[in-house]
Protein backbone atom coordinates (compact mmCIF):
# COMPACT_ATOMS: atom_id res chain seq x y z
CA UNK A 1 0.00 0.00 0.00
CA UNK A 2 1.45 3.38 -0.92
CA UNK A 3 2.29 5.55 2.10
CA UNK A 4 0.08 8.33 0.76
CA UNK A 5 -2.93 6.05 1.36
CA UNK A 6 -2.14 6.03 5.12
CA UNK A 7 -2.41 9.78 5.46
CA UNK A 8 -5.67 9.64 7.50
CA UNK A 9 -4.15 7.17 10.03
CA UNK A 10 -2.99 9.72 12.66
CA UNK A 11 -6.37 11.47 12.53
CA UNK A 12 -8.28 8.18 12.86
CA UNK A 13 -6.07 7.07 15.77
CA UNK A 14 -6.53 10.38 17.59
CA UNK A 15 -10.28 10.26 16.99
CA UNK A 16 -10.46 6.66 18.28
CA UNK A 17 -8.61 7.60 21.49
CA UNK A 18 -10.81 10.68 21.99
CA UNK A 19 -13.98 8.69 21.38
CA UNK A 20 -12.84 5.89 23.72
CA UNK A 21 -11.96 8.34 26.51
CA UNK A 22 -15.27 10.19 26.08
CA UNK A 23 -17.25 6.93 26.21
CA UNK A 24 -15.36 5.92 29.37
CA UNK A 25 -16.00 9.25 31.10
CA UNK A 26 -19.67 9.00 30.20
CA UNK A 27 -19.97 5.45 31.54
CA UNK A 28 -18.26 6.41 34.82
CA UNK A 29 -20.86 9.09 35.45
CA UNK A 30 -23.64 6.55 35.46
CA UNK A 31 -24.80 4.13 38.12
CA UNK A 32 -22.26 1.76 39.67
CA UNK A 33 -23.18 -1.41 37.83
CA UNK A 34 -25.94 -3.00 35.78
CA UNK A 35 -27.61 -5.09 38.45
CA UNK A 36 -29.49 -2.44 40.43
CA UNK A 37 -32.25 -3.54 42.78
CA UNK A 38 -35.02 -0.89 42.84
CA UNK A 39 -37.30 -0.50 45.83
CA UNK A 40 -39.38 2.67 45.45
CA UNK A 41 -36.94 5.61 45.37
CA UNK A 42 -34.13 3.41 46.73
CA UNK A 43 -31.54 1.60 44.63
CA UNK A 44 -28.90 -0.88 45.67
CA UNK A 45 -26.10 -2.69 43.84
CA UNK A 46 -25.52 -5.91 45.81
CA UNK A 47 -22.69 -7.14 43.59
CA UNK A 48 -20.56 -4.12 44.54
CA UNK A 49 -19.81 -6.05 47.71
CA UNK A 50 -18.79 -9.42 46.32
CA UNK A 51 -16.50 -11.05 43.80
CA UNK A 52 -19.20 -11.00 41.08
CA UNK A 53 -18.77 -7.23 40.67
CA UNK A 54 -18.78 -6.22 37.00
CA UNK A 55 -15.86 -4.27 35.45
CA UNK A 56 -17.88 -1.05 35.14
CA UNK A 57 -18.91 -1.12 38.80
CA UNK A 58 -15.30 -1.79 39.79
CA UNK A 59 -14.11 1.19 37.72
CA UNK A 60 -16.79 3.54 39.11
CA UNK A 61 -15.99 2.48 42.67
CA UNK A 62 -12.24 3.03 42.14
CA UNK A 63 -12.66 6.44 40.54
CA UNK A 64 -15.07 7.55 43.27
CA UNK A 65 -12.63 6.31 45.93
CA UNK A 66 -15.42 4.49 47.73
CA UNK A 67 -15.19 1.58 50.16
CA UNK A 68 -18.55 -0.13 49.48
CA UNK A 69 -19.91 -2.53 52.08
CA UNK A 70 -19.04 -6.17 51.57
CA UNK A 71 -22.05 -8.45 51.15
CA UNK A 72 -21.42 -10.01 54.57
CA UNK A 73 -21.21 -6.58 56.19
CA UNK A 74 -24.50 -5.19 54.99
CA UNK A 75 -26.21 -3.46 52.15
CA UNK A 76 -26.43 0.22 51.17
CA UNK A 77 -29.53 1.72 49.55
CA UNK A 78 -29.19 5.04 47.73
CA UNK A 79 -31.99 7.54 47.03
CA UNK A 80 -31.57 10.52 44.72
CA UNK A 81 -35.29 11.11 44.24
CA UNK A 82 -38.46 11.13 46.36
CA UNK A 83 -41.55 8.94 46.00
CA UNK A 84 -42.74 10.93 42.97
CA UNK A 85 -39.38 10.66 41.20
CA UNK A 86 -38.42 14.30 41.77
CA UNK A 87 -34.75 14.94 42.65
CA UNK A 88 -34.10 15.50 46.35
CA UNK A 89 -33.71 19.21 47.07
CA UNK A 90 -32.59 20.61 50.43
CA UNK A 91 -34.85 23.65 49.97
CA UNK A 92 -37.70 21.27 50.82
CA UNK A 93 -38.55 19.21 53.90
CA UNK A 94 -38.86 15.44 53.53
CA UNK A 95 -40.65 12.89 55.68
CA UNK A 96 -38.87 9.54 55.68
CA UNK A 97 -41.29 7.07 57.22
CA UNK A 98 -41.66 3.34 57.60
CA UNK A 99 -40.55 0.42 59.68
CA UNK A 100 -37.04 -0.74 60.38
CA UNK A 101 -35.33 -2.61 57.54
CA UNK A 102 -34.51 -6.26 58.38
CA UNK A 103 -31.04 -5.59 59.75
CA UNK A 104 -29.22 -5.68 63.06
CA UNK A 105 -28.48 -1.97 62.83
CA UNK A 106 -28.95 0.78 60.25
CA UNK A 107 -27.88 4.33 59.60
CA UNK A 108 -29.29 7.10 57.42
CA UNK A 109 -26.96 9.77 56.04
CA UNK A 110 -27.17 12.69 53.58
CA UNK A 111 -24.37 13.42 51.06
CA UNK A 112 -23.69 15.81 48.24
CA UNK A 113 -23.30 14.45 44.70
CA UNK A 114 -19.55 13.88 45.20
CA UNK A 115 -20.16 11.69 48.22
CA UNK A 116 -19.16 14.20 50.91
CA UNK A 117 -21.12 14.69 54.10
CA UNK A 118 -23.05 17.96 54.12
CA UNK A 119 -21.95 20.85 56.31
CA UNK A 120 -24.79 21.85 58.64
CA UNK A 121 -25.30 24.02 61.69
CA UNK A 122 -25.96 21.07 64.00
CA UNK A 123 -22.73 19.29 62.91
CA UNK A 124 -24.70 16.05 62.81
CA UNK A 125 -24.39 14.00 59.69
CA UNK A 126 -26.80 11.14 60.13
CA UNK A 127 -29.09 9.08 62.30
CA UNK A 128 -28.80 5.54 63.63
CA UNK A 129 -31.50 2.99 64.38
CA UNK A 130 -30.30 2.80 68.00
CA UNK A 131 -30.83 6.52 68.60
CA UNK A 132 -34.13 6.83 66.75
CA UNK A 133 -37.47 7.72 68.34
CA UNK A 134 -40.09 5.24 67.19
CA UNK A 135 -43.57 4.07 68.10
CA UNK A 136 -44.37 0.85 69.96
CA UNK A 137 -44.89 -1.07 66.70
CA UNK A 138 -41.45 -0.06 65.45
CA UNK A 139 -42.66 2.55 62.96
CA UNK A 140 -40.66 5.76 62.73
CA UNK A 141 -40.73 9.09 60.98
CA UNK A 142 -37.67 11.21 60.23
CA UNK A 143 -37.77 14.81 59.02
CA UNK A 144 -34.92 15.73 56.71
CA UNK A 145 -34.68 19.53 56.63
CA UNK A 146 -32.24 22.44 56.77
CA UNK A 147 -33.73 23.86 59.97
CA UNK A 148 -34.13 21.96 63.25
CA UNK A 149 -37.32 19.92 63.61
CA UNK A 150 -38.78 18.19 66.67
CA UNK A 151 -38.35 14.41 66.90
CA UNK A 152 -36.05 12.61 64.50
CA UNK A 153 -34.28 15.33 62.52
CA UNK A 154 -31.76 14.74 59.75
CA UNK A 155 -29.97 18.07 59.07
CA UNK A 156 -29.51 18.74 55.36
CA UNK A 157 -27.19 21.75 55.14
CA UNK A 158 -27.36 24.49 52.54
CA UNK A 159 -26.51 22.98 49.13
CA UNK A 160 -29.71 22.12 47.29
CA UNK A 161 -29.10 18.71 45.67
CA UNK A 162 -28.49 15.83 48.04
CA UNK A 163 -28.41 12.04 48.17
CA UNK A 164 -29.66 9.81 50.97
CA UNK A 165 -27.91 6.55 51.87
CA UNK A 166 -29.56 3.97 54.09
CA UNK A 167 -27.10 1.34 55.28
CA UNK A 168 -28.56 -1.89 56.60
CA UNK A 169 -25.73 -3.53 58.54
CA UNK A 170 -25.83 -7.27 58.87
CA UNK A 171 -28.97 -7.27 56.79
CA UNK A 172 -31.13 -10.37 56.64
CA UNK A 173 -31.10 -10.21 52.88
CA UNK A 174 -28.73 -11.99 50.55
CA UNK A 175 -27.13 -10.69 47.39
CA UNK A 176 -29.72 -12.55 45.35
CA UNK A 177 -32.17 -10.15 43.78
CA UNK A 178 -35.03 -12.54 44.58
CA UNK A 179 -34.39 -12.00 48.29
CA UNK A 180 -35.55 -8.38 47.91
CA UNK A 181 -39.07 -9.35 46.94
CA UNK A 182 -41.40 -8.23 49.68
CA UNK A 183 -38.81 -5.99 51.30
CA UNK A 184 -40.18 -2.55 52.10
CA UNK A 185 -37.98 0.44 52.74
CA UNK A 186 -38.99 3.82 54.22
CA UNK A 187 -40.94 6.17 51.97
CA UNK A 188 -39.54 9.60 51.12
CA UNK A 189 -42.28 12.22 50.88
CA UNK A 190 -41.66 15.85 50.00
CA UNK A 191 -43.17 18.47 52.29
CA UNK A 192 -43.03 22.26 52.15
CA UNK A 193 -40.34 24.00 50.12
CA UNK A 194 -38.80 27.38 50.88
CA UNK B 1 -22.68 16.11 -19.25
CA UNK B 2 -19.08 17.24 -19.03
CA UNK B 3 -16.21 14.79 -18.78
CA UNK B 4 -15.45 16.15 -15.26
CA UNK B 5 -18.99 15.32 -13.99
CA UNK B 6 -18.70 11.82 -15.42
CA UNK B 7 -15.44 11.34 -13.57
CA UNK B 8 -16.93 12.53 -10.24
CA UNK B 9 -19.96 10.26 -10.59
CA UNK B 10 -17.79 7.29 -11.32
CA UNK B 11 -15.40 7.92 -8.40
CA UNK B 12 -17.97 8.74 -5.69
CA UNK B 13 -18.99 5.14 -4.72
CA UNK B 14 -15.36 4.21 -4.84
CA UNK B 15 -14.42 6.95 -2.41
CA UNK B 16 -17.21 5.95 0.01
CA UNK B 17 -16.09 2.36 -0.20
CA UNK B 18 -12.54 3.46 0.58
CA UNK B 19 -13.77 5.19 3.77
CA UNK B 20 -15.38 2.06 5.23
CA UNK B 21 -12.13 0.51 6.58
CA UNK B 22 -11.23 3.81 8.24
CA UNK B 23 -14.66 4.13 9.89
CA UNK B 24 -14.51 0.52 11.09
CA UNK B 25 -10.98 1.13 12.35
CA UNK B 26 -12.13 4.22 14.22
CA UNK B 27 -14.98 2.34 15.93
CA UNK B 28 -12.81 -0.66 16.74
CA UNK B 29 -10.10 1.63 18.15
CA UNK B 30 -12.60 3.57 20.27
CA UNK B 31 -14.07 0.36 21.71
CA UNK B 32 -10.58 -0.97 22.42
CA UNK B 33 -9.52 2.24 24.20
CA UNK B 34 -12.76 2.22 26.23
CA UNK B 35 -12.35 -1.41 27.33
CA UNK B 36 -8.67 -0.95 28.20
CA UNK B 37 -9.54 2.09 30.34
CA UNK B 38 -12.42 0.34 32.13
CA UNK B 39 -10.26 -2.71 32.90
CA UNK B 40 -7.18 -0.78 34.03
CA UNK B 41 -8.82 2.08 35.96
CA UNK B 42 -9.49 0.02 39.14
CA UNK B 43 -5.75 -0.64 39.48
CA UNK B 44 -4.56 2.77 38.26
CA UNK B 45 -7.11 5.32 39.54
CA UNK B 46 -5.10 7.58 41.89
CA UNK B 47 -8.16 8.24 44.06
CA UNK B 48 -9.07 4.60 44.68
CA UNK B 49 -9.32 3.50 48.30
CA UNK B 50 -6.39 1.10 47.85
CA UNK B 51 -4.04 3.70 46.38
CA UNK B 52 -5.09 6.43 48.79
CA UNK B 53 -5.08 4.54 52.06
CA UNK B 54 -3.62 1.05 51.77
CA UNK B 55 -0.72 1.19 49.31
CA UNK B 56 1.38 3.66 51.37
CA UNK B 57 0.93 1.46 54.45
CA UNK B 58 3.87 -0.76 55.55
CA UNK B 59 3.06 -4.46 55.55
CA UNK B 60 1.92 -5.72 58.94
CA UNK B 61 0.77 -2.28 60.11
CA UNK B 62 -2.77 -1.05 60.44
CA UNK B 63 -4.15 2.37 59.66
CA UNK B 64 -7.19 3.81 61.40
CA UNK B 65 -9.03 6.22 59.10
CA UNK B 66 -10.15 9.60 60.41
CA UNK B 67 -13.87 9.94 61.13
CA UNK B 68 -15.88 11.01 58.10
CA UNK B 69 -16.70 14.73 58.01
CA UNK B 70 -17.70 17.23 55.30
CA UNK B 71 -14.12 18.33 54.55
CA UNK B 72 -13.09 14.78 53.65
CA UNK B 73 -13.51 13.67 50.06
CA UNK B 74 -12.08 10.15 50.47
CA UNK B 75 -13.29 7.53 50.97
CA UNK B 76 -16.40 8.94 49.34
CA UNK B 77 -19.81 8.09 50.82
CA UNK B 78 -18.27 7.22 54.21
CA UNK B 79 -20.60 6.42 57.07
CA UNK B 80 -19.93 8.92 59.92
CA UNK B 81 -20.90 6.19 62.41
CA UNK B 82 -18.32 3.71 61.13
CA UNK B 83 -14.79 3.57 62.52
CA UNK B 84 -12.53 1.92 59.96
CA UNK B 85 -9.07 0.34 60.08
CA UNK B 86 -7.08 -1.01 57.12
CA UNK B 87 -4.20 -3.43 56.68
CA UNK B 88 -2.36 -3.98 53.42
CA UNK B 89 -1.24 -7.36 52.15
CA UNK B 90 1.31 -8.28 49.53
CA UNK B 91 1.43 -12.05 49.38
CA UNK B 92 4.71 -11.98 47.46
CA UNK B 93 6.23 -10.92 50.79
CA UNK B 94 4.28 -13.52 52.80
CA UNK B 95 0.78 -14.25 54.13
CA UNK B 96 -1.06 -11.71 56.29
CA UNK B 97 -2.77 -12.59 59.55
CA UNK B 98 -5.59 -10.36 60.77
CA UNK B 99 -7.14 -10.54 64.23
CA UNK B 100 -10.14 -8.52 65.36
CA UNK B 101 -12.95 -9.01 67.84
CA UNK B 102 -16.28 -7.36 68.60
CA UNK B 103 -17.24 -6.13 72.05
CA UNK B 104 -20.85 -7.18 72.24
CA UNK B 105 -23.38 -4.56 71.23
CA UNK B 106 -21.40 -2.69 68.62
CA UNK B 107 -21.41 -4.45 65.23
CA UNK B 108 -18.01 -5.25 63.76
CA UNK B 109 -17.27 -6.59 60.32
CA UNK B 110 -14.26 -7.55 58.25
CA UNK B 111 -13.83 -7.49 54.49
CA UNK B 112 -10.86 -8.50 52.37
CA UNK B 113 -10.39 -6.71 49.05
CA UNK B 114 -7.98 -7.01 46.16
CA UNK B 115 -6.04 -3.96 44.99
CA UNK B 116 -8.65 -3.38 42.28
CA UNK B 117 -11.37 -3.18 44.95
CA UNK B 118 -12.96 -6.60 44.42
CA UNK B 119 -14.32 -7.90 47.74
CA UNK B 120 -13.21 -11.53 48.10
CA UNK B 121 -14.47 -12.04 51.66
CA UNK B 122 -16.73 -10.23 54.07
CA UNK B 123 -18.42 -11.26 57.30
CA UNK B 124 -19.82 -9.79 60.49
CA UNK B 125 -19.08 -10.65 64.10
CA UNK B 126 -22.36 -12.61 64.30
CA UNK B 127 -20.97 -15.07 61.74
CA UNK B 128 -17.79 -15.95 63.62
CA UNK B 129 -17.26 -17.87 66.88
CA UNK B 130 -17.39 -15.43 69.80
CA UNK B 131 -17.37 -12.47 67.42
CA UNK B 132 -13.63 -13.03 66.84
CA UNK B 133 -11.82 -12.95 63.53
CA UNK B 134 -8.55 -14.78 62.98
CA UNK B 135 -7.94 -14.70 59.24
CA UNK B 136 -4.81 -15.67 57.40
CA UNK B 137 -4.68 -14.52 53.79
CA UNK B 138 -2.54 -16.72 51.53
CA UNK B 139 -1.93 -17.68 47.93
CA UNK B 140 -2.74 -21.22 46.75
CA UNK B 141 1.01 -22.02 46.74
CA UNK B 142 1.39 -20.78 50.33
CA UNK B 143 -1.65 -22.83 51.40
CA UNK B 144 -0.11 -25.92 49.77
CA UNK B 145 3.20 -25.23 51.56
CA UNK B 146 1.37 -24.88 54.90
CA UNK B 147 -0.46 -28.17 54.32
CA UNK B 148 2.76 -29.95 53.41
CA UNK B 149 4.48 -28.57 56.53
CA UNK B 150 1.59 -29.79 58.71
CA UNK B 151 1.73 -33.23 57.14
CA UNK B 152 5.46 -33.40 57.82
CA UNK B 153 4.87 -32.33 61.44
CA UNK B 154 2.23 -35.07 61.79
CA UNK B 155 4.60 -37.67 60.40
CA UNK B 156 7.35 -36.58 62.77
CA UNK B 157 5.22 -36.43 65.91
CA UNK B 158 2.64 -39.10 65.10
CA UNK B 159 -0.13 -36.67 66.15
CA UNK B 160 -2.42 -34.58 64.03
CA UNK B 161 -1.05 -31.04 63.72
CA UNK B 162 -3.78 -28.52 64.38
CA UNK B 163 -4.19 -25.00 63.26
CA UNK B 164 -5.97 -22.61 65.61
CA UNK B 165 -9.61 -23.66 65.90
CA UNK B 166 -10.96 -20.25 65.00
CA UNK B 167 -8.53 -19.69 62.11
CA UNK B 168 -9.99 -18.97 58.70
CA UNK B 169 -7.56 -19.47 55.85
CA UNK B 170 -8.48 -17.33 52.90
CA UNK B 171 -6.90 -18.17 49.55
CA UNK B 172 -6.62 -14.94 47.61
CA UNK B 173 -6.88 -14.92 43.81
CA UNK B 174 -4.66 -11.80 43.75
CA UNK B 175 -1.26 -11.01 45.27
CA UNK B 176 -2.00 -7.53 46.60
CA UNK B 177 -4.93 -5.99 48.42
CA UNK B 178 -6.15 -4.88 51.81
CA UNK B 179 -8.35 -5.92 54.70
CA UNK B 180 -10.91 -3.55 56.18
CA UNK B 181 -12.24 -3.74 59.75
CA UNK B 182 -15.36 -1.70 60.38
CA UNK B 183 -16.94 -1.14 63.77
CA UNK B 184 -20.04 0.95 64.33
CA UNK B 185 -21.04 3.62 66.81
CA UNK B 186 -24.59 3.05 67.95
CA UNK B 187 -25.08 6.75 68.66
CA UNK B 188 -23.37 10.05 67.90
CA UNK B 189 -21.70 10.09 71.32
CA UNK B 190 -20.55 6.49 70.96
CA UNK B 191 -17.97 6.98 68.23
CA UNK B 192 -14.86 7.21 70.42
CA UNK B 193 -15.72 3.94 72.16
CA UNK B 194 -16.34 2.24 68.83
CA UNK B 195 -13.05 3.55 67.44
CA UNK B 196 -11.23 2.32 70.57
CA UNK B 197 -12.24 -1.21 69.56
CA UNK B 198 -9.90 -0.86 66.61
CA UNK B 199 -6.95 -0.77 69.04
CA UNK B 200 -7.38 -4.52 69.38
CA UNK B 201 -7.11 -5.08 65.62
CA UNK B 202 -3.77 -6.68 64.80
CA UNK B 203 -2.17 -7.36 61.42
CA UNK B 204 1.03 -9.32 61.07
CA UNK B 205 3.18 -10.65 58.26
CA UNK B 206 3.48 -14.45 58.48
CA UNK B 207 6.34 -16.56 57.25
CA UNK B 208 5.77 -19.27 54.69
CA UNK B 209 6.96 -22.72 55.80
Amino acid sequence: MPLSNLKPLPIVLAAAVALGVAATMLSLRGEPGFDAVRLGPWSSWPRLGNSEIDPYARAVSAVEGALPLGGGEGLAFVAQVDETGSPLDARCDYQISGTAPPARFWTLTAYDAAGRLRTNIAERYGLTSAALLHSADGAFSITAAREARPGNWLPLGEKSRFILVLRAYQANTSALASAFEGLTLPTITRGLCS
Amino acid sequence: MSSREILLRKSFPGRVFALIPWVLGLLFGAVAVHLILILTLPALAPGSAYRQFARPLPLGEKRVLARAEPSMSRPSFSDPFAAVALCRFDLRQGPLRLRASADGDRPLSVSVRLADGTVIYSASDRQTPGGRFNIVIVTQAQADAQDAARERAEDDSGEAAKSAEDELRLISPGKTGFAVVRTLALRESDYEKAAARLDAVACSLETTP
